[in-house]
Formats: structure tokens, C-alpha cells, sequence
């Protein structure tokens, strides 16, 4: 009986911690749009991989572009 | 006196040289308070994400100013109340 091999995820390292960004600024569209699903979703922390400080203010600032047009809130890109 | 950042969409049907006239006009409010007004950025024409009252483009500005809280509150109402402005957005970049 062979054992179902035990997967270990490579641990991912917080991009922002890594840069030390002090803020997560919400007219960086460019940053932002690596955390959002092709549909829009904000990406949860176990794919992005962030920090529970950073993957805060990454929601917040997600939530601010949104506000302003800069990001969709939905895309019905597929 | 606090720092303040304050994004503004303007009517793309506007005319790029009446941008900076009509926004100075606007901060006198913050200058004649006290305040100041530290940089004006018009990032110009752009996409937006979804139609703001059926508009598919918008004039993007961003505007650091230091000025009291009141002065903003009222600042903020009188560009709601002009119908060029599509949308605003008040941030205190020391607490974001």
C-alpha cells in the first residue's frame, strides 16, 4: 500500500514584508491587480501568500481602487 | 492641521487646459483657511473600470493638501455639488 505522498507547499514569502513597502497604496493598480482573480476576487492569503498585516491593507487599498474606478468590481472577462 | 490626499474624477468631456484653472478655483477654499496645497497631479484621461453615470472615461487628478478637517468636509461638498466631478476620495496617506 503506497502512502499518499505528504505534500509540502513551498512556504511563500509576504511580497510586501520582503520589499518593505510601508503602505499599500490603492493607485498602485499595477500591485494590486497581481491580487485580484480574473473575475475581480480578491485573492485569499493562502494563494497570495501575504502576511495577515499586508493581505489587510492589500484588501483595503483593493477596496478603495474599486471605489474610484481604478479596479472592476466584477469582470465578466471569460 | 492634517495631511490629506484627495483623488478626484472629473467629466472626460472637459477640456484638458480648463482642468487646472477650475481645480485652483476649487482649492481656494483650503488656501484661504490656512491650509496648503502641496502638489497637483492630473494623471489626464483614463479608463474606467465600470460607467460612472454612463461614462466609460474619466480625468483622474490626485491633490496632497494640508488643511483642518473642516475645511476638507467643505471642500468635499462643494465638489460633489459640481456636476463636472464624477467622483472624490479623501485619504489620510498617515493612517493608510
Amino acid at each position: 500500500m503506497a502512502k499518499p505522498p505528504i505534500r509540502k507547499p513551498k512556504k511563500k514569502v509576504c511580497l510586501f514584508c520582503q520589499e518593505k513597502v510601508a503602505r499599500v497604496d490603492y493607485k498602485d493598480t499595477g500591485t494590486l491587480r497581481k491580487f485580484i482573480s480574473d473575475r475581480g476576487k480578491i485573492r485569499a492569503r493562502r494563494v497570495s501568500g501575504n502576511c495577515t498585516r499586508h493581505q489587510r491593507d492589500v484588501a483595503t487599498a483593493i477596496k478603495n481602487a474599486r471605489e474610484m474606478a481604478l479596479l472592476p468590481y466584477t469582470s465578466t472577462a471569460r | 492641521m492634517r495631511r490629506y490626499e484627495m483623488m478626484v474624477i472629473l467629466d472626460p468631456a472637459l477640456e484638458e487646459r480648463t482642468i487646472q484653472p477650475s481645480l485652483d478655483q476649487f482649492l481656494t477654499v483650503v488656501t484661504t483657511a490656512g491650509g496648503s496645497v502641496d502638489k497637483v497631479d492630473i494623471w489626464g484621461r483614463r479608463r474606467l473600470a465600470y460607467e460612472i453615470d454612463k461614462k466609460s472615461e474619466g480625468i483622474y487628478t490626485v491633490i496632497d493638501l494640508v488643511a483642518e478637517p473642516d475645511t476638507v468636509k467643505e471642500l468635499d461638498r462643494q465638489l460633489n455639488l459640481n456636476e463636472a466631478v464624477l467622483r472624490t476620495k479623501i485619504l489620510r496617506p498617515d493612517q493608510h
